[in-house]
């Protein structure tokens, strides 16, 4: 379990106005009178991207043999992660450094960055067209970028502190667990507008729409529970008890995996009855959890542990850890 | 921080009352301190002084326990610091002879800089000594963007740096002096 430092990017000062926005002009230009370059292929997909927010970094896990490949340094704090429908672009947010850092995900490589608002925690990218949402922890909005460029396309408030985001699959909507306002605020995913509000448990932070987009789930780290909630009809159908301060819900194989922060369990259950099937033990302040694409495993980031850890969908057992960076958050869409 | 400087900052806060303030709103970067000590000493020795919750009194900065539930989870405790101040606190995890997880319940910001603080209390035997590992995970003490510098993410780091460093250390001049 030791890490392996491959490509390490120059860091980007997020203390540095001027390397800042020489770095996002060079984005911008790059955008506007050129395609990006086709990179030589140096990654496969079959990778888990994952934000070391206390480490300033990102490491590359391998799925094939779950080992680390690549460190990047990312600095601000690197917390949210969202990618691109290709798969090949990844944007991480900063919320201490208040910016979302592009990175293309074939050559391990910050390419540009773009700031956002004052807290940027929460990410999602539209899986149709590809629009980037990021969610301001401390202004309240949600912001929306276009990709590759990163320019503000619009804004919208929303409830207290938006922590999860997610954009359903067909692409038409946007939800955002604001936090501190007990509730998921739904948004039209082009124009902004708002379509409703779903009052939902205590505290909810993240927020996983289902493959089918027939549902979604907040994880409530206030009220140790899992609020789960109809799509498109946007009410409240069920909520499960879990572990002490839940984060964030995956899913596969008919099941939702829930990572309690406090316990350091997984609670696993079954998304037809409700039920909990088992609570599985990982390391300490499990966070960020994704399925990979097949649904055979489930990865969790072990925020004080250091590691990722990967749960078998079938068995629920834990199959493997890693070491990765140092306090690993992977807030978000994080395995290509 | 010195003995001298954790009493400074304790003694800086005259509000005796406990602010509770469990489940507020708290900044998108959660801070992490792990502080350890090599103790001349077997294990058991040392987690027959520090493993009661209900007994924290071998740290300096603490005047006196009192708490609930003994050692089981859900256990309370109340810790009366020197000069002045309280944090209260719960046992979320209990290992007898190796580890005792707690989290802060109430503690005024002006006690301890910190929101949403958990922490693990760890002894490990190494030949005939042992190590002694103080984890906390915590957020900083100011609840919105741009902190005043007394509850920024340094002074929570530093404040918790400074409260295990002088437990552990003394801890250790306990432990080895053979009480």
């Amino acid at each position: 379990m030791t890490t392996v430092r491959g490509v390490r990017a120059g860091r980007l000062g997020v203390g540095s106005g001027l390397a800042l926005v020489t770095i996002w002009a060079t984005a911008m230009a790059m955008a506007q009178t050129a395609p990006l370059p086709v990179a030589p292929k140096l990654a496969e997909a079959g990778e888990a991207l994952i934000t070391n927010q206390t480490g300033d970094s990102l490491s590359v896990v391998r799925l094939s043999d779950f080992k680390v490949v690549a460190e990047l340094a990312i600095d601000g704090k690197p917390a949210g992660i969202a990618l691109s429908p290709d798969r090949r672009t990844a944007y991480v947010t900063s919320p201490e450094g208040k910016v979302v850092t592009i990175i293309d995900a074939i050559s391990r490589k910050a390419t540009g960055r773009f700031p956002a608002g004052k807290g940027p925690l929460g990410i999602a990218v539209n899986p149709v067209g590809g629009r980037v949402y990021v969610a301001d922890w401390y202004q309240h909005k949600i912001m929306a970028h276009e990709p590759v460029t990163g320019r503000l396309v619009g804004e919208k408030s929303v409830g207290q502190s938006p922590s999860g985001l997610a954009v359903t699959p067909d692409g038409k909507h946007v939800l955002s667990a604001d936090r501190d306002s007990n509730q998921v605020t739904i948004l039209d995913a082009d124009t902004l507008d708002l379509i409703g509000t779903v009052a939902v448990g205590e505290r909810p932070f993240g927020v996983t729409v289902s493959a089918d987009g027939r549902r979604a789930y907040t994880a409530n780290v206030g009220s140790n529970d899992v609020s789960v909630i109809e799509v498109p009809a946007w009410s409240l159908i069920g909520t499960v008890p879990v572990g002490r301060r839940p984060y964030a819900v995956a899913i596969a194989q008919g099941r939702a995996f829930v990572s309690d922060q406090y316990a350091a369990t997984v609670t696993v259950f079954d998304v037809a009855t409700l039920a909990v099937v088992k609570i599985i033990p990982v390391g300490d302040y499990p966070e960020g959890m994704a399925a990979d694409a097949a649904g055979r495993n489930i990865y969790v980031a072990c925020w004080s542990a250091n590691t990722l850890e990967r749960i078998d969908a079938a068995t629920l057992e834990v199959t493997g850890k890693v070491a990765v960076g140092d306090g690993p958050r992977a807030f978000g869409d994080f395995i290509r | 921080m010195s003995r001298r400087g954790l009493l400074w900052m304790m003694m800086a806060l005259l509000l005796s009352q406990v602010a509770v303030g469990p489940l507020d709103a708290h900044g998108p970067t959660r801070q992490k301190v792990t502080e350890k000590v090599e103790i001349n000493a077997p294990a058991e020795k040392v987690w027959a002084v520090i493993g009661s919750f209900q007994d924290m009194n071998w740290h300096p900065a603490v005047a006196s326990t009192e708490g609930n539930g003994g050692n089981t989870k859900g256990a309370t405790r109340v810790l009366t610091l020197r000069p002045t101040g309280r944090i209260i606190e719960v046992l979320n995890n209990y290992d007898p002879g190796k580890s005792l997880s707690y989290e802060i319940t109430a503690v005024d910001v002006k006690v301890l800089p910190v929101s949403n603080y958990t922490s693990t209390l760890s002894v490990e035997a190494s030949g005939g000594k042992s190590v002694v590992e103080w984890k906390a995970a915590f957020y900083r003490g100011f609840l919105n963007n741009d902190p005043p510098p007394e509850l920024s993410d340094e002074a929570a780091v530093r404040a918790i740096k400074g409260v295990f460093r002088s437990g552990l250390d003394a801890l250790k001049a306990k432990v080895e002096a053979g009480g």
